[in-house]
């Protein structure tokens, strides 16, 4: 590779150079008290969506701070705090890059005229040959809510297909379900707010300490409060998050539903139930038809104590002693995460959670709430609200709904009938799409499918013929192998937008810095690509990020979503502002769907909680009865494998890979075994092991841990070499089509 | 005067062996429970071993790792490094074992410091009065209530 001058300087800045002459990369290094300013955003990472302040000395980021004013009150956590090196990474990309001789070819860089015009060409053709149905856009949680904003208008308006979606189907989807049928309307009820006023806490399906660790500094300094405030943990592995817990509750792998109906049977039977509660505000219903409260209680004869034992090996009495604590507590807040979204049962799981707050009416208080965790720092802001999903349209709309469409269509100044009437391809049938040849050209936008999709060996095929085009920020990303068009991306504050985490906040990044190199925020690119593959330039006629965030707040206005008072110049003032906020004076809310609270309830409704995403304003207290995972374990592959996160590495690690702290806290990844497990296999501390599943083997060494319960190995999936979700299945929840990551059946042996 | 003799030349005796057993206690101690119990004189520098801080330490200093496992930073899978920065010097902060407060702590506790400051006035450092390492979490509320796992025998 040869350097103009203009770009060895350039490189120089970026340290690329400084690495050429002192060998080993050293990481740019941060000094708080250097900084001249500071700049205000929002972490990088995972969904808790962190407050931060960026110290900026001669145009170089050099520090990082946690906002005060932002929920997280100052407080990061290591990842958060060592972000400074991700900018100045050598992995970054820093030119626009084609392989021009197809995918045998090599990337070569290209001028940006040259790579979006070769990414416009074949789009332009696949739409004349084969139809909209053959182009797609896969997106991210973690692109800004501009970006998903502009992508999903320039797809289901401009170009006509509906095939849009992106990781959150792989993480979110069940819990956007969940909530959709529970309640009406998606995204949660409550805040992190209720943290500080709930004394009991469910955990379940989430290793809250390792995920979303400033949240899990909340709980534990709520915790410290008092001690009357409790926390049950609900969790096949015994995580950190379970050193808080008053209890730890262990359970069969994927036999939850059966524990959380025997939860429901014991706050009826022990009358710890909520009759005036649910009496007002809840109808019971078996999938779409009604059945009465008579029907609820004799369906949950089948989950009694004794026969959730059976089926999910929690003592009876754990049982009954937890739905206690959850009933009887002034306030419970349920928190979830993957752990009950990844499953072949996800939506159904959501709802039994949901069930256990109605029925009891620990619901719509400060500090009784269920709260989802969102893995994704716009996951809620950027995909769910923008509806950048196959089935979705922006505000809580949906495709296959003529009413909402024509909404859309009027706000969106299109011809009648411009969006199609047919949803889009969720994730699965878009890659399976790809190996059948129906779709034929993709644009992945911030995300690295190629390592996180389930059952990859299956999956990633379709990437090998399809047209690929990719914005990404950094070399390591495994789906590069697969790209066509590469378009280096404009990094995190090198770029102004807005995330919205998982509490309904949508709080502001500021450009800290330039771009590296070549690098071009991706509304640009989206913007530009749309223009030259057709659509009419006056749909997207945006100046910049700003404009787009004021046509969205507007169109806001007219759902259940209005945030048209969370103007820009408030979120450059205000550290994050919750939705609804119909105004500009309106604060934000704290607890929707009650009066005087939530903005959306009328003044004058004449009960407290008003569910208006219902027809009949009523919540669902749903009958769905247990149903095992899809490939549980048997005599032939007996143990359970589950995937997960680790604190130091955020999805793929490519990322915290370049941070030294981070990468060399865990070099790469390994499987968890039980000591009982492993004295019957002989596997010591160390040794190499097996995995192997349906799917693929693959070996790893081995940590001998009491973690996992006996009959369930772990391992994480950050590394970019052993790309451990090539052992997993991807079959997808019915409703919500949300792969199960969480558990398959798997061998395990020495190597 | 034999008996004399006799009486000194065993309390001479005794006094040597007493004195012998005092010193023998606090060379033991000394051996035993050394201050810092050097096993490698310096940080390692290969990446493998610059990662474990802890599995050193835990042998090296082990008051210190014990203090960090109860603190809130310990519980919070706070790490060494992030505090500390890698002892090559080539992480995204400068290694310090003693970490200055205007440089590291202000990264989250910048809202608290500012209290203490307006309380009390420009002070020196954090760790006079909270002592590194030593912050527990449970304190008091924790007492009465342990986790325990269904799985236990």
């Amino acid at each position: 590779m040869t350097f103009s001058r203009r770009e060895f300087l350039k490189g120089t800045a970026a340290g690329i150079a400084l690495s050429v002459l002192a060998g080993p990369a050293m990481a740019a290094q941060q000094n708080n008290s250097e900084a001249e300013k500071w700049v205000k955003g929002v972490c990088r990472y995972c969904g808790t969506g962190c407050g931060i302040l960026v110290g900026v000395k001669g145009g170089k980021a050099v520090a990082v701070k946690g906002d005060p004013n932002n929920h997280n009150q100052g407080l990061l956590c290591l990842k958060g705090a060592m972000l400074i090196p991700v900018i100045y990474a050598t992995d970054r990309l820093l030119k626009p890059m084609i392989r021009k001789g197809g995918k045998a070819d090599k990337l070569t860089e290209v001028s940006w005229d040259e790579a979006l015009d070769f990414a416009a060409a074949r789009f332009k053709k696949v739409l004349a040959e084969n139809g909209p149905g053959a182009i797609a856009y896969y997106g991210s949680g973690q692109a800004l809510t501009e970006e998903s904003y502009v992508a999903n208008k320039i797809w289901k308006g401009g170009l006509k297909s509906n095939n849009v979606d992106g990781n959150p189907r792989l993480c979110m989807a069940s819990a956007v379900a969940g909530y959709t049928t529970t309640f009406g309307k998606d995204e949660p009820l409550g805040t992190y707010g209720d943290i500080d006023a709930a004394s009991c806490f469910f955990i379940i399906g989430s290793n809250t300490s390792e995920a979303h660790p400033v949240l899990f500094q909340r709980i534990a300094k709520r915790k410290e409060s008092s001690s009357k405030v409790k926390v049950i943990v609900v969790d096949p592995r015994r995580t950190n998050t379970s050193r808080i817990a008053d209890v730890h509750v262990t359970f069969k792998p994927g036999t939850d539903l059966a524990l959380l109906n025997g939860m429901a049977h014991v706050i009826i039977k022990e009358e710890l139930d909520n009759a005036r509660f649910y009496g007002k505000y809840c109808n019971f219903m078996k999938g779409n038809d009604a059945v009465t409260f008579d029907e609820y209680k004799k369906f949950l004869e089948d989950y009694t104590p004794e026969k959730v034992e059976a089926i999910t090996g929690v003592p009876a009495a754990t049982t009954v002693k937890i739905a206690k604590m959850f009933a009887e507590s002034p306030g419970t807040i349920s928190l979830w995460c993957m752990g009950i979204n990844q499953r072949f049962k996800g939506v159904w799981a959501n709802n039994l959670l949901h069930n256990l707050h109605l029925l009891t009416g620990q619901i719509g208080r400060p500090g009784a709430t269920p709260l989802s965790l969102t893995g994704q720092p716009n996951a809620c802001g950027g995909v769910r609200d923008v509806g950048a999903l196959a089935h979705l349209l922006p505000g809580g709309r949906v495709v296959e709904n003529d009413a909402h469409r024509k909404e859309m269509e009027e706000l969106w100044q299109l011809p009648p009938g411009t969006i199609a009437p047919k949803m889009g391809r969720h994730t699965i049938a878009l890659y399976e799409g790809m190996i059948s040849r129906d779709v034929k050209a993709v644009f992945i936008h911030c995300t690295n499918p190629a390592h996180t999709l389930p059952n990859l060996n299956k999956l990633t095929k379709g990437l090998e013929t399809a047209f690929v085009a990719i914005t990404e920020c950094f070399k390591t990303a495994e789906t590069l192998k697969y790209a066509d068009v590469v378009f280096p991306d404009a990094f995190w504050c090198e770029k102004e937008g807005v995330y919205g985490c998982t509490e309904r906040r949508y709080s502001l990044i500021e450009q800290a810095i330039k771009p590296s190199g070549e690098a071009r925020p991706a509304v640009d690119i989206l913007m530009e690509f749309g223009k030259r593959v057709g659509v009419d330039p006056k749909l997207i006629p945006y100046k910049n990020s700003a404009d787009i965030w004021d046509e969205w707040r507007q169109i806001s206005a007219k759902s259940v979503y209005n945030f048209s008072g969370i103007t820009r110049a408030r979120l450059k003032k205000e550290s994050g502002i919750k939705w609804p906020c119909p105004t500009e004076q309106h604060p934000g809310t704290n607890l929707r769907y009650v009066r005087d609270e939530d903005p959306m309830v009328p003044k004058d409704h004449p009960d407290k909680m008003f569910f208006y995403g219902k027809p009949d304003g009523k919540a669902v207290i749903f009958l769905r009865p247990y149903e095992p995972p899809f490939e549980p374990a048997d005599a032939e592959y007996p143990f359970v494998l589950t995937t997960g996160r680790v604190i130091d590495h955020w999805h793929t690690a490519t990322m915290t890979g370049t941070v030294p702290e981070l990468k060399k806290a865990y070099p790469g990844a390994y499987v968890e075994v039980n000591p009982e497990d492993a004295k019957k296999l002989h596997i010591a501390n160390g040794d190499m092991v097996v995995l192997e599943t349906r799917r693929d083997k693959m070996t790893f060494p081995a940590r001998v841990t009491d973690t996992c319960m006996p009959g369930l190995v772990f391992t994480p999936f950050f590394d970019q070499k052993l790309l451990v979700n090539k052992l997993f299945h991807d079959a997808a929840d019915p409703i919500s089509k949300e792969p199960e990551y969480k558990i398959c059946a798997t061998k395990v042996y020495k190597a | 005067m034999a008996t004399v003799k006799k009486t000194l030349f065993i309390g001479m005796i005794l006094i040597i062996l007493i004195a012998a057993a005092v010193v023998g206690f606090f060379v033991y101690l000394d051996k035993a429970f050394p201050k810092v119990r050097c096993e490698a004189a310096k940080h390692p520098t290969t990446p493998e071993a610059i990662s474990d801080c802890v599995a050193c330490h835990a042998k090296v200093t082990p008051m210190l790792v014990q203090d960090w496992k109860d603190s809130k930073h310990g519980a919070l899978l706070v790490k060494c490094v992030v505090c500390h920065g890698e002892p090559d010097g080539k992480g995204s902060i400068p290694f310090a074992a003693k970490p200055g407060a205007k440089e590291i702590c202000a990264r989250c506790h910048e809202p608290a410091m500012n209290r203490m400051v307006e309380k009390l006035g420009e002070l020196k450092d954090c760790e006079t009065c909270h002592p590194r390492h030593q912050n527990s979490l449970h304190r008091s509320a924790f007492e009465a209530t342990t986790a325990a796992s269904n799985t236990e025998p």
